[in-house]
């Protein structure tokens, strides 16, 4: 029950405090309980009342229990109720107690009122305790063939409820066969209803375990029982029509014939008063014309207008939820819906779910003929006062200057909107001007003219500035004072808090220092000397990264950072197409809704409970809640997480990286040939592993494989120098020994081997050789299979300075384990670089 | 498949728990609710996800009808029903409120009890409801006085869920038996600074008042059907006329109902005009508004307001009216109620807007919301034609009325 924080909430006077009133209850139920004198009734009324409000209220008064059954004998229907609802509430927590209401509820359904016979017929099955369960399909058999409809409704869910409760129960006393006679013959339409959400309830969860639960499910989407259905829709209450709806839509016709009768009978459910049932209704008509192309273009046409009635009569939840498959629709077929535009131009004191949504799909009908209208009315809405609904706007202006063609007008606009000094708007704008610039690079004249008169001060938001600064060092030719803006913001580099503006501004300040060295040069080792002693992980790993491609080679560095760029053509969608698809499947379901298939948020078998994130592990679960599913919302973020790091500034780089945050080991693979993928992989695995999937890692091991001598502990020192080593170094195992022993070790590391160096490690004398060729000396091996040991030495080009290695080869893990020592200790780290990468090459020529 | 059903006041407090499957929810999740609900402020979805329970709310009066689901299921299903417990409720208990709920949880036990069973809706249709739960009135604790019979409870089961018009109570008699038909229209428009209107449309509906002993069969026509864009009905109207002949055919429900429900799109003429003019200079901004009629409809124009928000760069503001109140609340939503248009002069409302230091001139505009009420007229110029009655023993009265509103009426600065 609720914490006793609960209870103290509540403010209302009559409220108990403590235990006492609990029992001066209990007392008075007690007196009452024999009682037969007149009036008695009056008084237990008020008594089970105030019973049932602390009950509401979350008070515990499970102790009552006993004297609320005893109290039960009355002909008072009101009375009966309370005490039903009361049991109900406490049955499963004392199954003991519950034992006794078993009594009174038995003797209750052969009362003569047909209401009392459904009442406690309702009750017995809500019980729930399970070792009481052979007391209810006495009752419940009689239920179902009971003469009057309403007490046969409530004992077909009665049967469910036992499915629930006890399903060997419930599978063994043949009620599934009984459900399925009723269903077919029953008068009732209510009845029939009933059966059908039971059975097909019953039968899904039993179909994992009997075959013949799987025939009689697929049986409920045969044609007579269809048919059956059909017929008799309009005598169904609406909420029943939802459900036979339902189940039409996953019913195949054998032809198009019988498409077409099921369409002509169906049709006028569209004017239903019940939203539900016209939704249920547009979801069997794209369901069964979907391989009908025309016919499907028909039916768009002719569930526009119910819908766009929907979306204006009902309240705004109801606008919402129809909304969202509306959207869907639009998203599917925009140029149906273009003309109707007007209808999602937004009201001032709508709900902002509502207005967003229109936005959404304000921005999927635009086309050629109604772009002007449309921009024209979304910036009403972003001079107006709501700044979310403002800012939403003029995003979804963007949205359309990036999927037309014809986008003259709208750069005005934006740049417009800039000249409003509005700070959310200056920087929702500068970050669609941005991508416009990506895609239209022509238009650079005239936004890079305004773009240049905003000053970096106005600008806050982390999302707007990193556009600026992109926008400043993409066009730092045509913008005069490009350099010392970004001088003054790396100058700031303490105070900039967000770690994307910092990528940003490295990588811009870079790509400045190529257009207009002289001018830059401070700024670009300002930045670089600030972005290595960043405590960000992408940013201190950017920042060296470009200090070592600068040292490397400065051509090459310009290619890599400022390569010519072509426009974007598409921007990524956020969706696949496949994934819409899906959704489009499961119309009329809460996927529609969030705007993902439903496998992405419930489990495989649609019910149950779901694993729970962390924060609401406080929030009580049912025991029975076993299935595993990752949590919506990690899964996303996750998602975004990735796509976010990756797709900005991979695409800025000229690097063949995909967007896809699952792909990274895709473009591995068109690494050099020579590297086995293999080797690739499980290395990809050891760095990622080590530095718990960040994507930091995945470059790395790019690095790495791309020969730029990265280690894969970040180095502290920024510059090691270039290290060449001598080629016929010579050292005798007396002086070796002697070094050996006196020596720290300086470095110990794993690396892995490729499988073709293990193979070829067969005659250990080919690995003498090979490393040989990489002036690494041998001076003793030994070991047989699995392991090998080797000493190797070398020395320094120009002075004696000495390393030496010992290098265990472990054959069957395809590991090498390296002891290094050095007489200068600082070059330890290159030439074990230096080392590991000779090694990798063992076998591969 | 809705698992529970909770009604929440407008502090949180958890008034009614209906558990309603086996699975049973635990009441933690309202709090939950509740603080996503204050994070989320006016951004609040009516369909959450939760990280235990799919979530759907609606807000009726200032409490909160919260459903909690862990299946799949159809949203508009679960708002749809949430929404119909709420009419039913207000319905029953003659309005929605902390007190009215509290006093009668007992009777909106009773309701959830029959309105829906395991999750699946059974009926929401308040005549056969009424038929198994009386509703608390003054009538039936009179009763209960006199007769001693004290429960609010009908002896016997409604007849109409065995009936092939499930919607009618069964057999009904009337002394005097009278229909009332009401057209109310609300006009939606958007206007432009400039006076442009950019959109205005028509949503209405035929509101049916009907008292009629036996059963009853009716048809009303309609002397222009084919102005309406989209029409939805009550379940009783028969569909095969309308297709024909746009002719509305029924049986109807006993009392209050909407028969039916249309649009009507691409309207042209607006009955009021509103002209904004906004001048801001050196941290001070004019304002000037002027009401009139645009296109008279014949008959009286009353109710007239007007409201606004005023942006939250303002730091006083200023306002005075030739004729009617001006009221500005602590959240600077200003409104003006002007009621019908003087003969003498035009309603003019001027007034000075001081910005917040530092700011020179206005960079946000408000909207102005006209409303209004024309009593006689439908303004989509719908008409009715005329109401026929069969299956009736004696003469009925017939009553038509018309009215239109505004709806969404906005003018823009």
């Amino acid at each position: 029950m609720a914490p006793p924080g609960q209870a103290q909430r509540s403010s209302s006077p009559s409220q108990p405090s403590g235990k006492g009133e609990v029992s001066d209850l209990k007392a008075q139920l007690r007196q009452l309980a024999g009682s037969r004198a007149p009036g008695v009734d009056d008084s237990k009324r008020d008594l089970f009342k105030k019973v049932i409000s602390y009950m509401t209220v979350g008070i515990d008064v499970s102790s009552v229990f006993g004297e609320m059954v005893m109290c039960s004998a009355t002909s008072d229907i009101v009375l009966k109720k309370m005490c039903y609802l009361y049991v109900g509430n406490y049955a499963k927590g004392n199954p003991d107690l519950a034992l006794l209401t078993i009594n009174f509820l038995q003797r209750d359904c052969k009362d003569e009122d047909p209401m009392i016979r459904g009442l406690a017929l309702r009750s017995l099955c809500s019980l729930r305790v399970a070792n009481l369960v052979e007391y209810l399909v006495g009752p419940l058999g009689s239920g179902l063939r009971d003469s009057n409809s309403y007490v046969r409704t409530v004992a077909v869910i009665g049967i469910l409820k036992l499915y629930h409760i006890s399903a060997v129960t419930c599978i063994d006393a043949d009620f599934p066969a009984m459900l399925k006679r009723l269903m077919l013959n029953d008068p009732d339409t209510q009845v029939i209803a009933n059966c059908l959400a039971a059975l097909q309830e019953i039968w899904t969860l039993e179909a994992s375990n009997s075959e013949e639960a799987s025939r009689e499910r697929e049986a409920l989407l045969s044609k007579p029982l269809i048919y059956y259905f059909l017929n008799r829709i309009k005598e169904f209450s609406e909420w029943a029509q939802s459900l036979v709806l339902e189940l039409v839509a996953k019913y195949v016709p054998s032809d198009n014939n019988e498409i077409f009768d099921i369409m002509n009978l169906l049709e006028d459910r569209l004017h239903h008063a019940n939203g539900a049932v016209v939704l249920a209704t547009i979801k069997v008509f794209l369901q069964l014309t979907l391989s009908m192309n025309d016919v499907h273009q028909q039916v768009y046409e002719r569930i526009k207008a119910p819908l766009l009635t929907l979306v204006s009569s009902g309240s705004p939840e109801q606008s919402y939820a129809v909304l969202s498959h509306l959207h869907l629709l639009v998203m599917r077929a925009p140029i149906l819906f273009s003309s109707d535009y007007k209808h999602f131009y937004c009201q001032y004191n709508e709900p902002f779910y509502v207005k967003k949504l229109k936005l959404e799909m304000l921005t999927a009908v635009a086309n050629e003929s109604n772009t002007y209208e449309i921009v024209t009315e979304l910036c009403e809405y972003a001079a107006n006062v709501d700044i979310p609904m403002a800012r939403e706007s003029i995003r979804a202006v963007g949205k359309i200057a990036l999927q037309q063609y014809d986008v003259n007008a709208i750069v005005d606009r934006l740049l417009q909107f800039l000249e409003m000094e509005k700070d959310y708007v200056t920087a929702e704008t500068l970050v669609l001007v941005k991508d416009l610039l990506r895609k239209y690079p022509q238009w650079s004249q005239d936004c890079i003219a305004v773009v240049g008169n905003i000053s970096s001060k106005n600008v806050q938001e982390p999302k707007a500035k990193a556009a600026l600064i992109w926008m400043l060092g993409e066009y730092s030719q045509d913008m005069h004072d490009a350099p010392y803006i970004l001088e003054s913001l790396i100058e700031n580099w303490e105070d900039e808090h967000s770690s994307e503006v910092r990528l940003h501004l490295l990588t811009a300040v870079m790509k400045c220092f190529f257009k207009r060295p002289p001018e830059t040069q401070k700024a670009l080792g300002d930045a670089l000397a600030a972005g290595l002693a960043d405590f960000h992980q992408d940013v201190h790993d950017r920042a060296l990264f470009y200090y070592r491609l600068l040292q490397y080679n400065v051509t090459v560095a310009e290619r890599v950072v400022n390569p010519p760029k072509q426009a974007v053509s598409v921007f990524a969608d956020t969706q696949s197409s496949e994934i819409k698809d899906r959704i489009f499947d499961e119309f009329n379901s809460l996927s529609v809704v969030y705007q993902k298939p439903s496998y992405m948020f419930t489990d495989k078998e649609h019910r149950g409970p779901f694993e729970f994130s962390d924060e609401l592990g406080n929030l009580s679960i049912g025991a029975d809640a076993a299935d595993t599913v990752v949590p919506v919302h990690q899964v996303d973020a996750n998602d975004k997480d990735l796509l976010l790091s990756t797709s900005e500034t991979e695409k800025e780089d000229g690097r063949a990286l995909s967007s896809n945050g699952s792909a990274y080991s895709a473009p591995l693979y068109d690494a050099p040939a020579s590297v086995p993928a293999s080797q690739i992989q499980s290395d990809l695995v050891n760095l990622t592993s080590g530095l718990s999937g960040h994507v930091p890692a995945a470059s790395l091991a790019i690095d790495d494989l791309l020969g730029l001598g990265l280690s894969v502990t970040p180095a502290p020192a920024p510059s090691p120098p270039s290290l060449s080593l001598n080629p016929k170094a010579v050292l005798d195992p007396g002086t070796f020994q002697q070094k050996w022993r006196q020596l720290p070790i300086s470095l110990t590391q794993e690396f892995s081997v490729s499988p073709q160096g293990i193979a070829a490690l067969i005659t250990p004398q080919a690995l003498l050789r090979h490393m040989q060729g990489h002036s690494i000396q041998c001076i003793a091996s030994g070991g047989q299979s699995p392991n090998f040991k080797f000493f190797f030495f070398a020395q320094k080009a120009e002075e004696s300075s000495n390393f030496l290695v010992e290098c265990i080869v472990n054959t069957s893990s395809a590991k090498a384990q390296v002891k290094i020592k050095a007489d200068d200790q600082s070059m330890s780290q290159t030439f074990s670089t230096l080392f590991q990468s000779a090694l990798s090459k063992f076998g591969v020529q | 498949m809705l698992q529970c059903i909770f009604l929440l006041s407008d502090s949180g407090e958890v008034m009614l728990e209906k558990q309603l499957t086996g699975h049973r929810v635990d009441r933690s999740i309202c709090a939950w609710y509740w603080d996503h609900a204050i994070s989320q402020g006016d951004q609040l979805q009516p369909v959450i996800a939760s990280p235990t329970h799919y979530l759907f709310q609606i807000v009726r009066e200032g409490i909160t009808f919260l459903a909690c689901s862990q299946v799949e299921m159809p949203p508009l299903m679960g708002i749809e029903f949430l929404c119909r417990v709420a009419d039913v409720l207000a319905d029953y208990l003659g309005g929605l409120n902390e007190d009215v709920i509290k006093d009668n949880f007992v009777i909106v036990y009773e309701l959830m009890d029959e309105m829906i069973d395991n999750g699946f809706p059974l009926t929401t249709e308040p005549n056969i409801l009424r038929e198994m739960i009386a509703a608390p009135n003054i009538v039936s604790k009179m009763l209960s006085v006199v007769t001693g019979n004290s429960s609010n409870m009908n002896e016997t089961l409604p007849a109409a869920t065995a009936l092939c018009v499930p919607w009618r109570t069964s057999d009904p008699k009337y002394a005097n038996n009278e229909v009332y038909v009401d057209l109310v229209e609300e006009m939606d428009a958007v206007i432009n600074r400039d006076g442009t209107l950019v959109k205005c449309e028509i949503y209405g509906e035929v509101q049916v008042n009907s008292h009629l002993s036996g059963l009853p069969d009716l048809t009303l026509s309609f002397a222009n059907p084919s102005i309406l864009d989209d029409v939805r009905f009550h379940p009783c109207v028969r569909y095969r006329p309308w297709e024909s002949h746009q002719i509305l055919s029924f049986v109807p429900p006993d009392g209050q109902f909407r028969l039916m429900s249309y649009r009507v799109r691409k309207l042209k003429s607006i009955p009021l005009y509103l002209k904004p003019q906004l001048t801001s200079d050196a941290g001070t901004c004019r304002l000037s508004l002027l009401v009139g009629m645009r296109n008279d409809p014949g008959k009286t124009v009353d109710s007239i307001d007007v409201q606004f928000q005023l942006p939250p760069c303002i730091s006083t503001a200023d306002l005075s009216s030739n004729c009617g109140t001006v009221n500005i609340l602590s959240n600077k939503t200003c409104s003006w109620s002007i009621g019908r248009i003087p003969k003498d002069k035009t309603p003019s409302l001027l007034g000075t807007l001081v910005l917040e230091p530092g700011l020179q001139r206005l960079h946000v505009f408000p909207t102005f919301r006209l409303g209004f009420r024309i009593m006689g007229i439908a303004l989509s110029g719908l008409q009715i034609d005329k109401l026929d009655l069969k299956n009736l023993p004696h003469r009925p009265y017939k009553g038509f009325r018309s009215l239109t509103r505004a709806g969404h009426y906005e003018v823009r600065a």
